[in-house]
């Protein structure tokens, strides 16, 4: 049984500022007496979006920055009407859009929660009920009778979470509200989120830019492109394709900038330039990147102006989100050489990368012998790691770093 | 109107809440409180009895400062709600962009919330009628019905400005203007009787006198003030013909005002 049906949605907005009293008038006039009125160009912020969600169902919805993620959810909520096309909804809808929409900075907590609750469309009688759950919740029992002017914006966040995700409602609407809090709250907020989503086997829909977080807690994830739905699917094939997408962009947009010639360090001394980073494969051919458990090989040419003695050189890779999954360092190998004034290359090359098929970035670093930073440059160019010679279809879902493993069955009795 | 009145059932307890939130709000941090409530209608009066000393308004056989007061009361009441609920909406813009509840709750809770204002300061009518030894009568039992009229009004005009001025805001400004216009073209310094001599008993403006008297009394708040005065101070039936004007225009034009409303709602989240 669907619990949301999304019909042929549509939403248009017009471009340009809203016109004042004076304008509209004279269109208006214009328009009475035959003329033609320049029309506001329109911007589909939503284009022909159809699917519907069973209950019980937890879905994801991403995409990049303008994609209509937000109208999407607003159109769900009724905050906003669609230009054309339909939404059916079944059920009471908690829109979690923003927390601590309507906090009101002069009143208490306690009396914040009450306002909010019931804008929430909490009953009086209901919010009596859970006062206390919500309370203890944001564990802000302590100052539940001060002005939410004087709580830390963390502390309002948090009261704000507690009331929201209180709401006994059928079908849950979620804009980026996880990210909430000091970690040791967030981990809180997911694990409630969790316990909303697994226990009470609510309708969840969640917009969000965390994909690792939407990944673990969706059943579902719907990729919107330019107001299309682009994908619909798994979590792990969507979002795979999302990274993909996002990754295809970075390299587009490295290809014309920084791949050759200097490379700008975000932390530098002056005393080292780099010249030139090259990703290459073992016959010396420039590369993207490499497959898993593959070999890479990372060539350096710099200038330094004074005599370099022993440098520790770093070269790593991190995530998009700047998880540094991996770093390798000539100091422990114990290659220390001295270098005079020059242009010298430093060739580095990762016999084996164990990391999981995904895009990563580049970051190098250059210091002294007393680990004083000379040079240092992270996201320097993307570095794809493709599945290789493995079956990414056969891989687990999660995890970072893939090293090679041995298993042993015991108590079967077909070993082959 | 029928979805109006199953909103209303359904989203009372909003409405309660959010007009507890207007009047705590108001007065949270203010020495005097809610006090400040009845200060604009008391100092209006002082400052009317004053200008009655120089130019000599004929007030009857009622002290001028009551008349006047009770003049002021519906009249403050209909002012401030109006001007609160045309800027309900577009006050509460952060409610709007983020929470789906029927948005005529935001005019209506205006209103409500100045109903409380209003009962404060039937304290103070009291005190002026003890003051005066005037006793109340029995036709004090049409005042819920002039009120209830006068909220009506309050949201005729409430519900077309309020969605106007998600669109223009000129119509938030231009407001309080028209609004004191309005209260010299109502019979608030001056009693309607001083009106009717005029045009009905002396025909001032020769043949146009009654059609101009009817337009006057098109004025909802000419029949509200002059009928609050009289079941009030007067111990008399409200004056129903200088009533039936007005109140037939708020009838056509309380409907029209909320499905413009409702009509405009729709697009207050993306223009606001």
């Amino acid at each position: 049984m669907s619990a949301i049906e999304v019909s042929h949605l549509t939403k248009e907005y017009h471009l340009g500022s809203i016109q004042g009293l004076k304008q509209t008038l004279l269109n208006t006039g214009a328009r009475l007496m035959g003329k033609q009125v320049p029309e506001r160009p329109l911007f589909k912020a939503l284009d022909d979006v159809s699917f519907s969600i069973d209950q019980g169902e937890v879905v994801g919805i991403i995409g990049h920055n303008g994609a209509g993620k937000s109208t999407l959810l607003k159109m769900l909520a009724k905050i906003s009407t669609p230009t054309k096309g339909t939404i059916k909804v079944k059920g009471r809808i908690a829109p979690l859009i923003e927390v601590g929409a309507g906090f009101v900075p002069d009143f208490t907590g306690r009396e914040n929660v009450y306002l909010n609750g019931s804008i929430l469309g909490m009953s009086k009688k209901e919010i009596d009920k859970k006062f206390d759950e919500i309370v203890d919740f944001a564990e802000m029992a302590e100052f539940i009778d001060t002005p939410v002017k004087r709580y830390s914006s963390g502390m309002q966040v948090k009261l704000a979470f507690a009331v929201a995700t209180s709401i006994e409602s059928e079908i849950l609407i979620v804009d980026e509200v996880l990210a909430v809090g000091d970690l040791a709250f967030q981990q809180k907020c997911i694990e409630r989120m969790e316990c909303l989503i697994k226990l009470e086997g609510r309708t969840v829909i969640i917009v969000g830019h965390n994909i690792r977080q939407l990944q673990r807690i969706c059943s579902r994830v719907i990729l919107l492109d330019h107001g299309q739905v682009s994908r619909d699917g798994s979590p792990g094939e969507v979002c795979g394709v999302f990274y993909r997408e996002a990754q295809e962009r970075n390299i587009a947009r490295h290809a014309d900038t920084n791949l050759e010639g200097e490379v700008t360090p975000q932390q530098g001394s002056g005393m080292i330039r780099v010249k030139k980073i090259e990703l290459l494969n073992d016959e010396g051919k420039p590369l993207d990147g490499t497959g898993l458990h593959e070999p890479l090989t990372v060539r350096v040419t710099f200038d330094c102006e004074k005599p370099l003695d022993r440098p520790e050189i770093v070269v790593g890779l991190h995530t998009s989100d700047f998880v540094h999954v991996l770093s390798v360092s000539n100091t422990l190998s114990d290659i220390r050489p001295n270098f005079e004034p020059g242009t010298h290359q430093v060739t580095c090359r990762l016999s084996d990368i164990p990391l999981r098929p995904f895009s990563y970035s580049l970051r190098l670093a250059f210091l002294d012998q007393y680990r004083q930073m000379l040079w240092y440059a992270e996201n320097i160019r993307p570095v794809l790691i493709t599945p290789g010679r493995f079956d990414i279809t056969k891989m687990p879902e999660a995890g970072l770093v893939d090293v090679p493993t041995t298993w042993l069955f015991s108590g079967t009795e077909d070993i082959s | 109107m029928l979805t109006l009145v199953k909103n209303l059932i359904d989203y009372r307890e909003l409405m309660v809440t959010l007009a507890w939130k207007n009047i705590a709000l108001r007065y949270k941090q203010a020495y005097l409180g809610i006090a400040w409530a009845i200060i604009k209608p008391v100092t209006l009066m002082l400052i009317f009895t004053l200008v009655k000393s120089f130019v000599g308004i004929e007030s009857g056989d009622i002290p001028y400062p009551i008349l006047v007061f009770a003049a002021l009361m519906p009249w403050t009441f209909f002012q401030e709600s109006a001007s609160e609920g045309v800027n309900s909406v577009v006050g509460n813009t952060a409610l709007i962009k983020k929470i789906y509840f029927p948005r005529e709750i935001l005019p209506i809770t205006s209103v409500i919330t100045k109903l409380v204002e209003l009962g404060i300061n039937f304290l103070i009518l009291a005190g002026l009628m003890l003051w005066y030894e005037m006793l109340p009568s029995i036709y004090m039992l049409w005042v819920p019905l002039i009120i209830l009229y006068t909220v009506l009004a309050a949201l005729t005009v409430s519900f077309v400005g309020a969605a106007i001025n998600v669109y223009f805001r000129d119509v938030g400004a231009a407001l309080p203007v028209l609004l004191s216009l309005l209260m010299y073209a109502s019979p608030v310094i001056y009693p309607l009787q001083l009106v009717k001599d005029k045009l009905i008993v002396q025909q001032a403006v020769g043949e146009w006198s009654n059609t101009l008297y009817t337009l006057y009394t098109l004025n909802p708040l000419a029949g509200i003030i002059d009928a609050f005065q009289s079941v009030v101070l007067r111990s008399a039936p409200p004056d129903l013909n200088a009533m039936i004007p007005g109140a037939i225009m708020i009838v056509i034009l309380l409907p029209l005002s909320y499905l413009y409303f409702k009509h405009a709602e729709s697009y207050f989240a993306d223009v606001i």
